[in-house]
């Protein structure tokens, strides 16, 4: 009996095939404009995220308790370097690396800014987060004094490749210390906060201007996706503050919620789009065979049989939408996940907010699941309504009503 | 056997009767019967039809078949009675469009859980009875008038139901095709013992039916 259902209800999904193949267009055109939204919106919380991790915080940071609260040297980690190597040797741990930041006054002969000078290993940065993919022009040289400069700050303090500048801070001993520098470097992280006001120097030069030792650090940056190591340092550093990189960078949770929130909203206006199709398709469908459910119940025909037939078609129209749907969606994401979606002629507003110009796509999985699912659902709710018709029919009115 | 006993019938408007659509009907039809329900338009055949074949409400009356009472039936029941002991040939065909020759003849009997084999060997048997069984794969829309009633038939007598309500079979049909028919119906009855009841003007169904049972205002004549 399912099989005459079934084979009924496929050839009545497509008996009016200009109606069906508008109802196809629409739910696949919907469908995969929506992933590629989707995509879009992961895919620039996901650049925007692992850059942020890559240039500053890695997936856990390790400061000394007071540090973040005042960053004064006093506050700096003391046994950094044999912290560092026990850390290496936790088995889930990918990358680990030691900075030293010192917040201070740069200045070139005419302009000066409040600047972050961080000292890094250009090498272990370069396996850390592959630090050279930030280099916007110049070139990665943090020898003889060279100095790597956020793009920001560059444009505040008008330097370029080749500019000199000066940074002054504090040193351990609560001197004024400073150090001339040349710009070898303008780099772009996306980081709002390293852009507008960092300068990176090699490390060994950071120790002496702030006359402390080597195993000294302002930060331990890990790189780890095991998701259980952040409770293990806690645990095993209580007199340290370990925090993951969403504690130290409530932005980005907050920019995650509301890509999440987009990306609801988005989903649900889509699957009302295609509720509303397939059950304007489904009503209109349904009248226009009024008697012929008529005469199938009149002959014996149980509601049940007709409610399975009328589910199967919405669910058909669903379904082989669905398949264009993620068809194209697949295409698009494809093609957005390799070439991106220029806006450069937005470049001011996005980079001001940390965002790239062109955006790449990511494609997940769970972008074809969550939307079958949803989709199958939309398609049987939207058979309700003309269910309701059909319950409603007396047959004997249909019959009369033809002759 | 179908017997009818007190039936009255009222088409409202609003809360206002209307019409006395059937007048204190009471009748026996015995199984096998070959008839007629004749008498002039809005007399009241389609709605005595209708009512045996429990497709519509009476208002008052019992109608039973074989000494049980199908009045009173939830629609449901009712549903089920149509399906398992009453055939239907409508004035317009009403075949299913998107099924072929083959499965519409095999309809009622495929919901009435027959197996695909019993299906097919009746199937064919009937479609030769009425001469369709060249046109077993073709679709309805791509049939005559006559064709497709003879399909409408087949329907209704393949699952050899106890009684076929036949409303106006020949109104569509030319004489030709018409004759042909109800010769074949006749058949039918003879061959299958089914009871046919026809509600019709047809003048050579008239002449056909061993029985012409007269309606004037909703009552018997």
């Amino acid at each position: 009996m399912f099989k005459l259902i079934l084979k009924m209800a496929w050839k009545n999904s497509f008996l009016r095939l200009s109606r069906t193949i508008l109802v196809l267009i629409m739910i696949a055109v919907s469908m995969s404009m929506m992933l590629a939204i989707e995509g879009l919106y992961d895919g620039m919380a996901e650049n925007m995220i692992n850059k942020n991790k890559r240039s500053e915080s890695g997936d856990i940071s390790i400061y000394a308790k007071d540090y973040r609260i005042n960053k004064e040297i006093k506050h700096f980690i003391k046994d950094a370097l044999p912290l560092k190597r026990e850390i290496e040797n936790i088995k889930s741990v990918q990358a680990v690396i030691l900075r030293v930041n010192a917040e201070g006054l740069a200045s070139t002969a005419r302009k000066s800014s409040f600047a972050s000078l961080n000292g890094i290993d250009v090498n272990a940065e370069e396996k850390f987060g592959k630090f050279s993919e930030f280099l916007h022009e110049g070139e990665i040289d943090v020898s003889k004094r060279g100095a790597l400069v956020g793009i920001e700050l560059a444009k505040t303090l008008k330097l370029h490749i080749g500019s000199k500048i000066i940074f002054s801070t504090q040193d351990t001993h609560g001197e004024i210390n400073s150090i001339a520098l040349k710009v070898k470097g303008i780099i772009q992280t996306t980081n709002i906060k390293l852009d507008t006001s960092a300068i990176f120097i090699d490390i060994k030069n950071m120790y002496k201007l702030l006359d402390i030792t080597n195993a000294t650090a302002s930060q331990i940056s890990i790189m780890s996706e095991d998701t259980q190591l952040l409770e293990l340092l806690k645990q095993k550093y209580p007199q340290l503050d370990v925090k993951s990189f969403l504690e130290l960078q409530p932005m980005m949770k907050m920019m995650q919620d509301m890509m999440f929130i987009f990306n609801s909203i988005t989903f649900f206006i889509v699957m009302l789009v295609v509720f509303v199709g397939i059950l304007g398709v489904m009503y209109v469908s349904i009248l226009d065979r009024v008697r012929e459910f008529g005469i199938m119940r009149g002959i014996g025909m149980a509601y049940k049989h007709i409610r399975i037939q009328i589910i199967l078609e919405s669910v058909i129209l669903a379904f082989t939408g669905y398949i264009f749907g993620a068809i194209f969606g697949i295409l698009f994401l494809l093609y957005l996940g390799e070439y991106g979606l220029d806006l450069s002629s937005f470049a001011d507003a996005l980079e001001s907010f940390g965002y790239e110009t062109v955006l790449y796509a990511s494609i997940k999985f769970s972008y074809f699941t969550n939307t079958f699912f949803a989709i199958m659902a939309a398609s049987v709710l939207s058979a309700w309504l003309p269910l309701r018709k059909i319950k409603k029919l007396n047959p004997i009115e249909v019959i009369k009503a033809q002759i | 056997m179908i017997q009818l006993h007190k039936v009255n019938k009222y088409f409202y408007k609003g809360e206002t009767r209307e019409i006395h659509a059937l007048r204190d009907i009471n009748l026996n039809i015995e199984d096998g019967e070959f008839s007629l329900f004749s008498g002039p338009s809005g007399c009241g055949k389609t709605t005595l039809l209708n009512a045996i074949g429990a497709l519509d409400n009476i208002d008052s009356g019992k109608i039973y078949l074989d000494n049980k009472e199908i009045t009173s039936l939830s629609e449901n029941e009712k549903t089920q009675l149509r399906l398992e002991e009453i055939g239907f040939v409508f004035q317009a065909y009403n075949l299913l469009p998107v099924l072929n020759v083959e499965e519409n003849i095999g309809f009622i009997m495929k919901l009435r859980g027959f197996s695909d084999k019993e299906i097919q060997e009746r199937v064919l048997e009937i479609a030769n009875i009425l001469e369709i069984d060249n046109k077993l794969q073709s679709l309805p829309n791509t049939l005559s008038g006559g064709q497709q009633q003879r399909v409408a038939v087949a329907r209704a007598v393949a699952s050899k139901p106890k009684i076929i309500l036949a409303d106006e079979p020949t109104a569509n049909l030319d004489s030709k095709n018409s004759h042909k028919l109800i010769t074949m119906m006749k058949e039918l009855n003879e061959k299958e013992k089914i009871s046919i009841l026809f509600a019709s003007h047809d003048e050579f169904i008239a002449k056909s039916v061993r029985r012409i049972i007269k309606l004037e205002d909703g009552a018997l004549v």
